[in-house]
């Protein structure tokens, strides 16, 4: 049978962080809050008739801050979820959460509907820092809520961190990696803090308020992350993420395999059956329409799109892509359809950018630093 | 004088630059009755919409006229439109040939001009009446009576009762006309002596070929006679005669001091010249017209295809600008970085950015322009004599002699309290004042001798931008003179590009090498490795800079399966690939041809 990973979106958050621009937005209203879990499973029952013929091995709840559902919630959601689709037995389910959000009594909600993941919005182990990017918990919140997590059972943890805050040093980011190591999570995510137009933070930048890392300094904290996670047991398997032996998040692996996906929410992106599509942004017509909206955008990929997609989602994975894949999936050989980038490629691969082994192309780390300049070839 | 002659009018309207010519001339077309006002657009004799656009006038119109003056009677007048630039003066010089008069506009509000006197002096070489018409009287700054007085005292004509109009309101049109029934002389010619005709216009005509305007001066000319084009030594036979009224209209024949147009399946505007004499084959005249001149291509460039543009397009489009204009030629040439392309001639700078514009317009193409070149005399050990105007041709300094740059005449023409800032911007061009004079209390002359490539870089856009675009401009070769100039080449990553090489006198080469590597550097993207780049004369580098190598270019986060984001961003990124030249390892954005010749305020 295939297999689908689902996505739902929670798009709420007690406070948005300075540097985001996600879709979601400040609302702690109980009633708006169910009146979109209302329409969240009226889209889950909607899709379910659609994709019959799947079942379901990763979900992943993100957001926002889906940790800010009041109890209950969730457990509908997962509930819905379960009697709509066919579920495999050891499916990897994901849920987002904020230590300023997360409370006993939500934990054990989760364990109890089958969440065995949990996705910890760190991003700095320095409450000074914590401050500065607009984050709501502080360092102690961490820590309590990473002690609840295990007490409820959670076994399969993820902390995001960030690097490259306005201030941020060497050792300041040294101390931060250690301090998430101790916790001692099977996943750990760092990012580099992107400024984003239209986000507070970005304005700050534009008035000169502050002086973001150099390029530099940003590829140094990167490379010592890199170092740093892989001594202490992580395995880099994607650009931005490591994890212990098996501990990859399955799900965002998906996104990167070009397997299919079903996003439910709204601005929720799709792939399944070649075709990517979206839900609407718009909460009020999400609300109003109870989650069956027409699509957003809605794009059957062509040869030219599945063969850029595969190649610069899959450069993002460390092991890279295969090519015997690449042709299977394309019907034609990987050398035959970039013939005209042929010279390009060469000169990745001569300066020890791209790396090609066999059957196997990947990105060497210093390719992923100018990543993007290189995946352009492909699309 | 033929008695049908009593009521024909030859004239052109001649100005500077905005004083609007072109305005005059649809006014009185409109005035005349031949187009109905609400089907006119602006400036009816400005055809191509590039023209229009820019409004001035390159290539001229020529329309027949019916005016019933107030003496009762009626009368042909025959509009002879000139270009109004000075890239154009041998142009206009023909047109004004065909005339008898001439109605100079001087605009009420800014005076005389540079290029005013320009023609003035053209207009008085052809023994023209030059009648004064003062424009733009409605605007509240006009000042007719100073004005006028300027006219008197610059240009030595009187101006007393000159029509004061306002061609854009309609105001004094008819004062115009009456004065030129009333005081342009009318042609004279015998009509039963030798054909004698002047070309002073064409224009190609896919069904017709070329279409030449012509002024006869003596005899006739009707279809089927077999005519002589003197200097291009052809002959031809005339398939139809007519005149423009505005449309074309077939007539039986043009009689002296007639103008209108022949058509003789003339293949190229080459064979038919503008100054060319036509005459009767059978019955030829002895002597063709004076004046005649092969057109001089004064200015240089390459025109290469632009990334994913075909050198066979381009060359057709070349081909064609070519056959509706004798004035532009090109060859095939090469250059190790663009790779085949062409090196075309122009008249002046204006006619070469019209033309790339013409090719990037009307044919849709996308080319390259390298920097634009004066032709150099060379003088080599031996004696012999190079002409060079492709730095790449540039013989080797061991083996030359000396070299000679052209050196024109410039007039320019500034309200006084710019003096001091154009003075230095000479200078700093290496002119040389000849004299000074006040043609008013407020306006100056200056006279310069200035070597040509001077003014062909970037000088009239420093002109125009040191005086808030009041200078005029007007010049003229005058000689070649010894100069110390050196070819300068641009290295990126140490390889040579040839297509920025550059002649450049001794004294401005560190400048400009500085000018160039700093513009190069803001333009060219960070790549994988670091990029130097150099200013060298020889072997001797004279500037520097480096492109710093990419460091990071990564999106860290792609979230929730939203890749579509990142794609378009990939996407962007590959057409910012596609406009980019490949030059041995490095990658230049087309752009920066173009961007190392433009003038910069703040340097």
């Amino acid at each position: 049978m295939k297999k689908l990973g689902l996505y739902i979106h929670i798009p709420f958050c007690k406070k948005k962080c300075v540097y985001c621009d996600f879709l979601s937005f400040e609302c702690d209203d109980f009633l708006v809050q169910n009146k979109y879990v209302d329409a969240i499973l009226n889209e889950v029952e909607l899709k379910c008739r659609e994709y019959a013929g799947y079942s379901v091995d990763t979900i992943f709840i993100g957001g926002g801050t889906p940790s800010i559902l009041q109890e209950g919630q969730i457990e509908r959601i997962i509930k819905k979820v379960r009697e709509s689709f066919r579920m495999c037995e050891n499916a990897e389910i994901t849920i987002e959460s904020n230590p300023g959000t997360l409370t006993r009594e939500k934990l054990t909600e989760y364990r109890r509907v089958g969440i065995n993941r949990l996705s910890v919005g760190v991003q700095s182990f320095d409450d000074e820092l914590l401050k500065l990017i607009g984050r709501i918990h502080t360092v102690e919140d961490v820590r309590d809520s990473l002690r609840e997590a295990r007490n409820a059972g959670f076994d399969n943890i993820n902390i995001d961190l960030m690097f490259s805050i306005p201030g941020h040093s060497k050792e300041k980011w040294h101390a931060t990696l250690e301090k998430a190591v101790e916790m001692d999570p099977q996943h750990i995510s760092f990012y580099s803090l992107q400024l984003e137009e239209g986000t507070p933070l970005f304005e700050a930048f534009k008035q000169g308020k502050f002086n973001p890392a150099s390029d530099e300094e940003d590829r140094e904290m990167y490379h010592y992350g890199i170092n740093f996670l892989k001594e202490a047991g992580y395995q880099h398997y994607e650009i931005s993420n490591a994890a212990k032996p098996q501990g990859e998040c399955k799900h965002n692996m998906k996104y990167w395999s070009m397997q299919d996906y079903l996003g439910i929410g709204i601005g929720a992106h799709s792939f399944m059956r070649g075709i990517r599509f979206s839900n609407t942004s718009d909460i009020r017509e999400y609300i109003a329409e109870s989650g069956g909206c027409g699509y957003k955008t809605y794009t059957v990929n062509s040869i030219r799109d599945d063969a850029g997609e595969f190649m610069f989602t899959g450069l993002r994975k460390v092991e890279g892509i295969d090519l015997s894949e690449f042709e299977q999936r394309l019907g034609t050989s990987f050398f035959d359809f970039y013939a005209p980038e042929q010279d390009e490629i060469n000169e990745y691969i001569n300066n020890g950018f791209l790396e090609l082994r066999g059957d196997k192309m990947r990105l060497t780390e210093k390719g992923i630093d100018i990543s993007n300049d290189i995946m352009a070839v492909f699309v | 004088m033929n008695s049908y002659q009593k009521n024909i009018r030859n004239f052109s309207i001649i100005a500077h630059i905005d004083h609007g010519k072109s305005t005059l001339a649809d006014r009185i077309i409109e005035k005349t009755g031949l187009v109905a006002r609400r089907d006119m657009k602006a400036q009816f004799l400005d055809n191509m919409d590039l023209e229009r656009e820019r409004g001035i006038t390159i290539k001229l119109q020529t329309t027949r006229l019916l005016y019933k003056a107030k003496d009762g009677q009626e009368y042909i007048l025959n509009l002879i439109d000139t270009p109004g630039h000075v890239d154009f003066t041998y142009e206009v010089s023909r047109s004004l040939a065909a005339c008898e008069g001439a109605i100079l506009i001087v605009d009420a509000t800014q005076g005389v001009e540079a290029q005013t006197l320009a023609n003035v002096y053209l207009a008085l070489d052809e023994d023209l009446e030059i009648r004064p018409v003062l424009n733009k009287i409605d605007l509240p700054s006009a000042r007719p009576e100073e004005i006028k007085l300027e006219i008197e005292d610059v240009i030595g004509i009187l101006a007393d009762d000159a029509p004061l109009i306002s061609a854009k309101e309609g105001v004094g049109i008819e004062d115009v006309l009456e004065d030129i029934v009333k005081n342009v002389p009318p042609p004279s010619g015998d009509v039963n002596g030798k054909l004698k005709a002047l070309i002073f216009d064409s224009y190609y005509d896919s069904y017709k070929g070329v279409v030449v305007y012509v002024r006869v001066f003596d005899g006739s000319v009707k279809k089927g006679d077999m005519i002589r084009l003197m200097n291009a030594e052809k002959k031809y036979e005339v398939t139809e005669v007519g005149f423009y009224s505005p449309g074309p209209t077939t007539a039986k024949e043009l009689r002296a001091g007639d103008v209108g147009y022949i058509c003789a399946s003339i293949k190229q505007a080459k064979d038919a010249r503008v100054g060319d004499t036509v005459t009767n084959d059978a019955n030829p005249t002895e002597e063709p017209l004076e004046g005649y001149k092969d057109p001089q291509s004064m200015v240089f460039c390459g025109i290469y295809p632009a990334e994913g543009e075909k050198y066979e397009t381009i060359k057709d489009a070349l081909e064609k600008l070519h056959v509706n204009d004798a004035a532009f030629n090109f060859e095939p040439e090469t250059s190790t970085a663009l790779g085949f392309g062409f090196r075309c001639g122009f008249l002046g700078l204006l006619h070469m950015e019209i033309i790339v514009e013409r090719l990037e317009r009307e044919f849709g193409l996308a080319v390259i322009t390298t920097s634009p070149s004066v032709i150099y005399r060379v003088v080599m050990n031996d004696g012999s004599i190079q002409m060079i105007q492709n730095p790449t041709n540039l013989p080797d300094t061991i083996q030359t002699d000396h070299i000679e740059e052209p050196i024109v005449k410039a007039d320019i023409m500034i309200p006084k309290e710019y003096v001091g800032a154009i003075m230095e911007i000479c200078q700093e061009r290496r002119g040389n004042m000849m004299h000074m004079e006040y043609l008013t209390e407020t306006r100056v002359h200056l006279h310069y001798e200035m070597p040509l490539n001077e003014v062909i870089y970037d000088f009239f856009d420093a002109l125009k931008s040191k005086t808030r675009g009041y200078g005029s401009l007007d010049y003229e070769f005058i000689r070649y003179q010894k100069s110390n100039v050196v070819k300068m080449d641009i290295l990126l990553n140490k390889d040579l590009i040839d297509a920025f090489s550059m002649i450049v006198h001794e004294s401005k080469a560190y400048g400009r090498g500085r000018f160039v590597c700093e513009k190069l550097k803001e333009i060219i993207p960070m790549q994988q490795f670091e990029i130097p780049i150099q200013a060298s004369i020889g072997q001797k580098v004279i500037a520097r800079e480096t492109v710093r190598a990419l460091r990071k270019d990564v999106i860290a986060k792609c979230y929730g399966g939203d890749i579509s984001r990142k794609k378009k961003l990939l996407e962007k990124q590959k057409e910012g690939k596609k406009r980019m030249r490949q030059f041995g390892s490095v990658e230049v954005p087309q752009e920066a041809f173009t961007a190392v010749l433009k003038y910069d305020d703040n340097k």
